[in-house]
């Protein structure tokens, strides 16, 4: 279910970044500093009544984005042993701190300085796939990648996604198939292709904007945020 | 008359390419280490020298077959005598001695002064002769004129030319040159020993019956011998005044000794890290296509960690706690400041043709922006990647002359916008740039082995593989075709985007590249 409220813990340029990226998503966006003074601050100190007050944390999704990682896994673990169904994305700076906010609470940890060389060494070595990868994540293009949720699987009658010519009758790829667990597994592998297309399967596709939502209208919804 | 043959002459030889071309060769050959065939001349040099003084050796007991003296006498001295003039010819250009007298002469309106010219060069071709390795090298091929039998032991000379091939020697002698004030010294000291303890032990001794010194020139064997501490016992000294200076000399001696040898080793200690590097210098001369990253940090290290898999990276980094750093973990890293153009060329990296990328990554702006214009200073078109730690700086380094700026901050942004609203599309995606599930994206170029057995997207046959085919970036059009019908025809130079996983990527290149009989 998508929250209409985005708490960003820690005032610096990844704030920015973020309120940026995030604004058409939501309707409240609270940007709150580090420090005890102020309305929009907050401490380390396990206190957040205030917070409480301010916002309905179930309609929430925190950011947690100190620089000082051992402020942010502390921030991290205050967040999740206070509200336990907060969804917590953390910023890491290295695996060993990615770790650490996995075990802190984290419900996604962005691990900065191996995303960007990830994407660095990307734009080196497969400058073409990225640029391509880059157009459909940052819609630089028509292409698009989304989230396909299967409402009625009749219309597959017991077929393999692997059975099913989805780029020849649809215009469309799949890429991977999303799983209960929250786990996702590319078309081709063995688990995903020996799994018979059912309602409520999540498809990950991509392709040209009228297509996708073409295929929607054919097969199903988009899957909510 | 003759002065405008010469001077157009010199021209003709300074612009023929043909000439500059056999004298660039033969520079190349004979002075230029990091030309991949000196090595074999190198080789083929010292055995030359080796097999001239196996003749020698031979022949002081033995009879030695006529062809082999003629091939050690005149073979072997006929090549190093070609390789004298060859070295002489590439001491120096004459041709550039001449232009540079006439245009000088020109620019100040006097008349071209040929006797200048010949007094130019003869003087840079006489300090080419008279330098050490010259003289070596004619004092080798003396034995050509093997009728002086005395003149055969000039043979020897040859040996000393292995200073000219053998890399570790010339190693050895420059870590010994460094330390030439301290060992002249210890020579200085040791001859004056030797001098007082010759002429007292002379003066103690020669008189003596029993005493086997009678001559000056004996003595002075006895100090040398008792000095260096090898001590044969042949002469001994036998009055008491004789052993005295027997025992001064055997104690400076074990003093001359020890200072040899220490100063042997701190010449070592103190040039190893400079030999390890310039070692390193000489690899990298000979390393092509590799990166080059300006800056180690915390994003460097992540990146070389993963370009190494695949490709050569060099590290140039000013600090050296951060070059050590880089060092244990088994990256190539030299401490030298990327921002100098002195380092490139200390490090003689040939930009053009050794580089694939420039990658900035120094986790300060100043630091990048200066890397990047010191670059561009001496090259124009390589590809220079910087990192960007301040948005406000982007436009100094577009400025700059980088090609591709990296906003961190940027991309975290994206991501979170991408995990706001499309939490699953970001999972695959993101296992899909970790590589976490095996899972990879490739771009494959279409070549014309390809193209011989695949002239069609249906070709392919990327499902049978496990391979989803995402499209083709046609680069004659320089645009990409996501999802291509079956019958689209490919072409040389385009690119298969695929994904997979990275077996069956492998598996698929492979069937891509094997010819299919039609």
């Amino acid at each position: 279910m998508s929250k209409s409220t985005a708490l960003i813990f820690g005032y610096n340029e990844y704030t920015f970044e973020i309120e940026k990226n995030i604004r058409s998503a939501y309707e409240h966006i609270y940007i709150l500093k580090l420090g005890s003074d102020g309305e929009d601050s907050f401490d380390l100190s396990d206190n957040w009544d205030s917070l409480s007050q301010k916002v309905n944390i179930d309609d929430c999704l925190a950011f947690c984005i100190l620089e000082d990682m051992a402020e942010n896994i502390f921030l991290t673990i205050s967040l999740r042993d206070t509200f336990s169904d907060l969804t917590i994305v953390a910023l890491s700076e290295d695996q060993e701190s990615a770790d650490k906010l996995k075990l802190a609470g984290a419900t996604r940890v962005i691990p900065s300085t191996q995303t960007t060389a990830n994407v660095i060494v990307d734009i080196l070595e497969k400058p073409i796939a990225t640029e391509v990868l880059h157009s459909i994540l940052y819609e630089k293009s028509s292409l698009k990648i989304s989230q396909i949720t299967i409402e009625d699987h009749t219309l597959f009658d017991g077929k393999y996604p692997t059975d099913i010519e989805w780029s020849r009758d649809h215009g469309i790829i799949i890429m991977s198939v999303y799983h209960e667990d929250g786990s996702s597994e590319f078309i081709y592998s063995s688990k995903a292709s020996h799994h018979v297309v059912q309602s409520g399967d999540i498809f990950v596709v991509v392709g040209y904007d009228k297509d996708i939502k073409e295929f929607e209208k054919l097969i199903g919804t988009k899957c909510e945020k | 008359m003759i002065k405008s043959l010469i001077i157009n002459f010199a021209y003709y030889l300074d612009t023929s390419n043909s000439y500059q071309k056999t004298k660039r060769f033969f520079y190349n050959l004979l002075e230029n280490s990091d030309y991949k065939y000196k090595k074999y001349f190198d080789i083929f040099m010292m055995i030359l020298i080796f097999s001239s003084v196996a003749i020698l050796i031979r022949e002081v007991k033995s009879h030695v077959n006529d062809s082999l003296l003629f091939f050690n006498n005149y073979v072997i001295s006929f090549i190093f005598l070609i390789e004298y003039i060859l070295r002489l010819w590439i001491s120096g250009s004459i041709s550039k001695i001449i232009i540079s007298q006439h245009e000088h002469d020109v620019m100040l309106g006097d008349k071209f002064r040929l006797s200048k010219a010949i007094k130019d060069i003869l003087f840079s071709k006489l300090k080419y002769i008279i330098s050490i390795k010259a003289i070596i090298d004619l004092l080798a091929i003396i034995p050509f004129f093997h009728q002086l039998r005395l003149l055969r032991i000039f043979i020897l000379f040859r040996v000393f030319k292995l200073f000219r091939y053998a890399k570790s020697i010339q190693t050895f002698t420059s870590i010994i040159s460094a330390k030439k004030f301290e060992f002249f010294t210890l020579f200085i000291f040791a001859s004056i020993i030797i001098f007082m303890s010759s002429v007292i032990i002379y003066v103690m001794e020669a008189n003596n019956p029993q005493s086997s010194i009678n001559t000056l020139f004996e003595a002075v064997y006895w100090s040398i011998v008792t000095i260096s501490t090898v001590g044969y016992g042949d002469i001994t000294p036998v009055s008491a005044e004789g052993q005295v200076v027997a025992m001064f000399v055997i104690i400076s001696g074990i003093g001359v000794f020890s200072f040899t040898t220490s100063l042997i080793v701190t010449s070592f200690t103190e040039k190893l890290d400079e030999i390890k590097d310039l070692k390193v210098i000489d690899d990298i001369a000979k390393i092509k296509n590799f990166y080059l990253v300006c800056g180690y940090e915390k994003v460097a290290k992540e990146v070389v960690q993963k370009l190494i898999k695949k490709n050569k990276v060099i590290i140039l980094e000013e600090d050296i706690e951060k070059v050590e750093a880089a060092k244990r973990e088994g990256f190539i890293a030299l401490n030298y400041d990327p921002g100098s153009i002195h380092s490139y060329k200390k490090l003689r990296i040939n930009i053009n043709l050794q580089v694939k990328a420039i990658l900035c990554l120094s986790h300060s702006d100043v630091e990048n922006v200066y890397t990047a214009l010191t670059i561009r200073s001496f090259n124009k078109d390589i590809f220079i990647l910087s990192i960007l730690k301040n948005k406000a700086n982007r436009n100094k380094l577009n400025f700059a002359g980088v090609n591709e700026v990296f906003y961190e901050k940027e991309l975290v942004g994206i991501i979170a916008k991408e995990f706001v609203g499309q939490p699953v599309a970001f999972e695959a995606i993101h296992a899909l740039r970790s590589n976490i599930t095996n899972i990879d994206i490739e771009e494959i170029i279409v070549n014309d082995r390809i193209l011989q057995s695949f002239t069609t997207v249906g070709c392919l046959k990327n499902i049978k593989y496990r391979i989803v085919l995402l499209g083709v970036y046609e680069s004659a059009k320089k645009r990409f075709l996501f999802n291509p019908i079956d019958s689209m025809l490919l072409e040389k130079g385009d690119y298969l985007v695929v994904i997979g996983n990275t077996q069956f990527l492998k598996e698929f290149n492979t069937h891509l590249h094997t010819k299919v009989s039609k």
